[in-house]
């Protein structure tokens, strides 16, 4: 396997731990819609930014089909149109496949960057779809959200890879 | 190093499955004739049903930090907040029950004089309390989500209000919960009374982005003024009559149209209600009249 010099070889992904956390970003998505921000179009959507996470560091696991069934779920939540984020991620899905081989030979702030035009993209296609169907305009600020997303990169690349940056053969002096 | 420590296995080089492409041609496909059946035909209400009862467990544990907030603010609630509540709702329980008690006579009276003039009884609609789960995360749109559904007997197109007026109607109903179209949502029109002229009208949700709604077709001189109180009219047979809806807050004539322009504040709280009652549709408590209908002249020989 090639690989950039210096990089810490990683364990092999849980597909539980995976699933666990798309779960997870979808209860995020929901408490926030819920109970703090409302219908805030400027509110990060975690699922679309775990859903390229992932897509860029497992593509064999997370890819179009599953993007695809994650959308229709947010569909479904937001009441929105059926097929909306569906699409957008299903769009989304396949743009992390694209750049995956490229992006990790980045570190992770240039990665950050990389991955803003998919999240644009993803919400300019949201935007397209919705105006197209006679939604309104829900303002400028929803650009925020594309922002929010990339800034968040590098937390979330931190936090998910940590379980695979343990020790491959965990002691007493190196318990994690 | 024990095996199978390392992510960093080869990919596959012959079995890799379908391509990226041909999934994001197939999933394109798929999401768009979902969106055309759900936007034009109606014709996706069994999927979004099971997709609902999916999604239920992971809504019902993201309501609960806002459950537990609720119950805290309960439990820290001071005891004059309580006394003062208390007072409050023994000096309105006052002021009702004089009226309470003339209501039964005005209603007795009312049922003798309808019956003198044989009109049609007044038939008090059946309603179903309900609670607000949450607002739509859907920024496109102004809807709400009940917290019941089609098993508590939720039907499609019923009027939603909470105590200061109408709210919206059921657009969606789901097995556990259901969704309201504000009355400020873009596509949503209510048949409005102006309760100081009698004058007719229908107001729209405000396509601005505003939580506004616009009394739409009134001429440019039209008796309108501002404070006036918008209440339904009961000519559509959804919504029962006399509920009040909008007060008129902002009026513009302009002398390049024949309509004014005429924007209303809700009286419901659309941003923030919290319990609301669920009516019954009009059509369907009551019977609707076995009026004559008009027959169509049939045409004599070929068009001309």
């Amino acid at each position: 396997m090639i690989m950039p010099r210096g990089q810490q070889l990683l364990l092999p992904a849980n597909p539980t731990f995976m699933l666990f956390t798309l779960v997870m970003a979808l209860l995020l998505d929901m408490v926030q819609s819920m109970a703090f921000f409302g219908n805030a179009p400027w509110a990060p959507d975690w699922i679309a930014l775990l859903l390229v996470f992932w897509g860029v560091h497992q593509p064999l696991k997370v890819g179009v089909g599953i993007s695809f069934v994650m959308g229709l779920l947010t569909d479904v939540h937001q009441t929105s149109l059926l097929g909306q984020h569906a699409l957008a991620f299903t769009v989304q899905g396949f743009l992390a496949t694209m750049i995956h081989r490229r992006i990790l030979w980045f570190d992770v702030p240039s990665q950050a960057l990389q991955v803003l035009p998919v999240f644009l993209a993803t919400h300019l296609l949201e935007l397209a779809v919705r105006m197209g169907a006679g939604g309104l305009f829900p303002g400028w600020s929803m650009f925020i959200s594309p922002l929010l997303q990339t800034l968040l990169w590098p937390l979330v690349s931190f936090l998910l890879l940590a379980p695979q940056r343990r020790a491959p053969d965990p002691d007493k002096n190196r318990p994690l | 190093m024990p095996l199978g420590t390392l992510d960093r296995n080869p990919p596959p080089f012959f079995k890799q499955g379908t391509s990226a492409l041909t999934k994001l041609i197939v999933f394109s496909f798929l999401s768009m004739a979902l969106m055309l059946a759900d936007q034009r035909y109606n014709l996706v209400q069994p999927a979004r049903w099971v997709l609902s009862i999916i999604i239920y467990p992971v809504q019902w544990m993201a309501l609960r930090p806002q459950v537990v907030w609720y119950d805290l603010g309960d439990v820290f609630e001071g005891k004059q907040d309580v006394l003062d509540n208390l007072q409050a709702a023994k000096t309105q329980l006052l002021a009702q029950s004089v009226r309470t008690s003339q209501l039964e006579q005005l209603e007795l009276e009312n049922r003798h004089l309808r019956e003198l003039l044989e009109l049609r009884q007044r038939v008090a609609t059946p309603a179903l309390a309900a609670e607000v789960l949450y607002e739509a995360g859907d920024p496109y749109t102004r809807k709400m989500v009940l917290d019941k559904g089609a098993l508590n007997g939720v039907v499609q197109s019923s009027p939603v209000m909470d105590e200061k007026g109408i709210l919206g109607q059921i657009t969606r109903v789901h097995p556990l919960v259901s969704e309201i179209t504000l009355v400020t949502d873009r596509e949503h029109s209510i048949p409005v009374l102006n309760t100081r002229t009698g004058a007719r009208g229908v107001a729209f949700g405000e396509s601005g982005g505003a939580p506004l709604l616009e009394l739409r077709y009134m001429a440019t001189n039209a008796d309108i003024e501002i404070d006036d109180v918008l209440t339904t009219s009961g000519v559509d047979g959804v919504y029962p009559p006399g509920i009040p809806v909008a007060k008129v807050v902002k009026i513009e004539r302009r002398a390049d149209s024949v309509f004014a322009r005429i924007l209303c504040e809700s009286l419901a709280r659309v941003q923030g209600a919290k319990h609301v009652m669920v009516l019954t549709p009009v059509k369907l408590s009551v019977e609707s009249p076995d009026l004559e209908r008009p027959v169509p002249l049939q045409p004599k020989g070929g068009r001309r």
